[in-house]
């Protein structure tokens, strides 16, 4: 028979010794490629090592070496690791915006507290990425923070976003802000359309089903 | 006469808001509309069906667009000559710039107009019939 | 999980079931349940979605793509005379991996020519211990040619069926949590990896953990095949998506 049954081979060499933040940064400063994801992945379980993986996302030509850092700061999820990732939402390169953006909605709790400080952030492109990560909180909390923008927003796109993560999150204490905003707004077609379904999604959510 | 196939165009946005506002005017002057919430699902329908043209959105979850854009531009003919009119919140030029690098045929800031939207797609990839 | 259209009203359907299961008096209360996860309901949700049966030769149309594609893909980069290997993670009661090995044995015209080394996990220690006993029902044997039955099960005179001792030896079961790392790494590296209807149970950052770890037992242009409701697309974009006549997969990257 062509199948055979082995254990399997022995761990790659390097899956043990990278045990503390030190020997992590030196690997992801100067190591290959496989030494450079093996330290990220091993970072998971280091909080001391948020640093090193602050400074090596910075200069990170891999893809694969780049998604494990991300993933290493989100699995840590501490005030630390969410500031080291923060910065990168302003950055001109969209990769690493976005998967910032992603690691902080990973890193659920750790990032609540920046969420409302970056909803009035200077620069509406961060507004705007922070509207999509609100939809990640419980709706108690994500819809207020959405009604607020909505009342005070000079931004049109930003409006927008707010009004899809309310959309989704479909909670009735919306509706009053909504149709404020649609006020305020009128005129400008994108917005009305998109407050108008809002609106028709938060009444149709709250139906009773039937059987 | 036998119909033409209608032009297909790809929207590419991870909010459904935006999706659905382009579909309905799309649809409305003539255009087949499918949609896709990222790079990567949008890499996905590319492979299972041709398509005229392509919406992207800079800012998504999981792959953004430009990167998608980059993908799909190193992919071989004819997947990686679709045309691509990205449309995003920035305006800034080192943004644009960027987009361009990445394989835009045609940078729109949001919000994009209906006759606007229209007017790209029928220029990127003429009449929606035949 | 993404559903087209055409299977709105099965989705619809779905939902309902739920909103009534969990008394909720509107779906706004449903969504909020979920997205807090309460009383483990994206589990019960997701559970309403997929069928749990498991049985062999399930999702037929990616063994299919590997004996007819994936194999083939493989072999061209492969050194002459490495093994094949291919993972079955989870293996539940391992009706996959023995799927996947009479699968070969029966379609791959070129399964004599090569070692292939199968290899079924699973975090439910009780299952693997099934699975290594090899011991099925009928209902789990639904979808095999009898010539298949014949071949490869010995029947106990009542209600089991016990796959022949030559098979049940070949193929290595062991416990592993996709998304411990300590766990996966240990097995060392694949051509092809089937991942089913699990993914989709885990929050963001177990997606994360778990697909780093499958790409990490991945050789470089290995693939990977999940359930055929499910896509990357939500979970990482670390793999290249392929698609082949009998399936869409993931494959690492090559060098």
């Amino acid at each position: 028979m062509p199948l055979t049954r082995k254990p399997p081979p022995a761990p790659p060499a390097g899956a043990g010794p990278l045990a503390d933040a030190a020997a992590i940064a030196r690997a992801l400063a100067d190591g290959n490629e496989d030494e450079r994801w093996a330290a990220a992945r091993a970072a998971a379980n280091l909080p001391d090592s948020v640093p090193a993986l602050k400074d090596a996302l910075a200069g990170e030509t891999s893809a694969a070496v780049r998604e494990a850092l991300f993933s290493a700061l989100a699995r840590i999820a501490s005030p630390q690791s969410a500031e080291a990732v923060l910065p990168l939402l302003r950055s001109d390169d969209a990769l690493l915006r976005t998967r910032a953006s992603d690691a902080l909605v990973a890193m659920k709790q750790a990032a609540w507290p920046y969420i409302a400080a970056l909803l009035r952030d200077e620069s509406a492109d961060v507004r705007v990425l922070a509207c999509g990560m609100v939809r990640e909180m419980p709706s108690e909390r994500a819809a207020p923070l959405c009604c607020d923008l909505l009342d005070a927003e000079p931004e049109q796109n930003v409006c927008a976003a707010a009004v899809e993560t309310l959309a989704e999150i479909g909670h009735a204490s919306a509706l009053p802000a909504l149709m404020r905003c649609a006020q305020r707004f009128r005129g400008t077609p994108f917005l009305e359309f998109s407050i108008n379904t809002a609106i028709d999604r938060v009444r149709s959510q709250a139906i009773t089903p039937r059987a | 006469m036998a119909d033409k196939p209608r032009k297909r165009v790809l929207v590419i946005d991870d909010a459904s808001l935006v999706r659905l506002y382009y579909r309905a005017a799309l649809e409305s002057a003539g255009f087949e509309v499918a949609e896709a919430l990222n790079g990567l699902e949008a890499l996905e329908q590319l492979l299972a069906a041709r398509f005229d043209l392509l919406i992207v959105d800079v800012n998504m979850p999981q792959m953004d667009g430009l990167s998608f854009l980059e993908k799909l531009r190193a992919k071989s003919l004819p997947l990686s000559s679709v045309p691509a009119l990205v449309t995003s919140t920035e305006s800034a030029p080192q943004r644009v710039a960027a987009a361009r690098v990445a394989g835009a045929n045609f940078y729109v800031v949001k919000p994009l107009s209906t006759e606007t939207l229209v007017q790209y797609a029928s220029l990127l990839c003429g009449a929606p019939h035949g | 999980m993404v559903f087209g259209e055409p299977k709105r009203y099965f989705v619809e359907r779905r939902v309902v079931e739920r909103m009534l299961g969990t008394h909720s008096g509107s779906f706004e209360e449903y969504f909020a349940r979920l997205r807090a996860d309460l009383d483990r309901e994206i589990e019960q949700f997701v559970n309403a979605f997929t069928i749990n049966e498991t049985y062999f030769y399930r999702e037929e149309h990616q063994l299919a793509c590997l004996t007819t594609d994936l194999l083939a893909a493989r072999l061209k980069v492969k050194a002459r005379g490495s093994p094949i290997r291919i993972w079955s993670v989870p293996c539940s009661t391992g009706e996959e991996p023995y799927s996947i090995a009479m699968w070969l044995l029966e379609n791959w015209p070129h399964v004599d020519e090569h070692e292939i080394e199968i290899v079924g996990s699973d975090i439910d220690t009780g299952a693997v211990e099934l699975a290594r006993a090899g011991v099925y029902g009928k209902r789990a044997l639904m979808r095999l040619p009898p010539s298949v039955v014949d071949k490869y099960f010995a029947f106990d005179g009542d209600a089991s069926w016990r796959i022949v001792d030559d098979l049940r030896h070949s193929v290595l079961f062991t416990a592993a949590n996709i998304v411990n790392r300590a766990d996966t790494v240990v097995h060392g590296k694949f051509d092809v990896i089937f991942c089913r209807n699990v993914l989709i149970y885990f929050d963001d950052i177990s997606r994360r953990t778990a697909a780093e770890n499958l790409f990490e037992n991945l050789l470089p242009g290995g693939f990977i095949c999940l359930g055929h409701t499910e896509s990357m697309s939500r979970i990482s974009p670390l793999f290249d998506v392929a698609r082949f006549d009998d399936a869409i997969v993931y494959q690492r990257p090559s060098r």
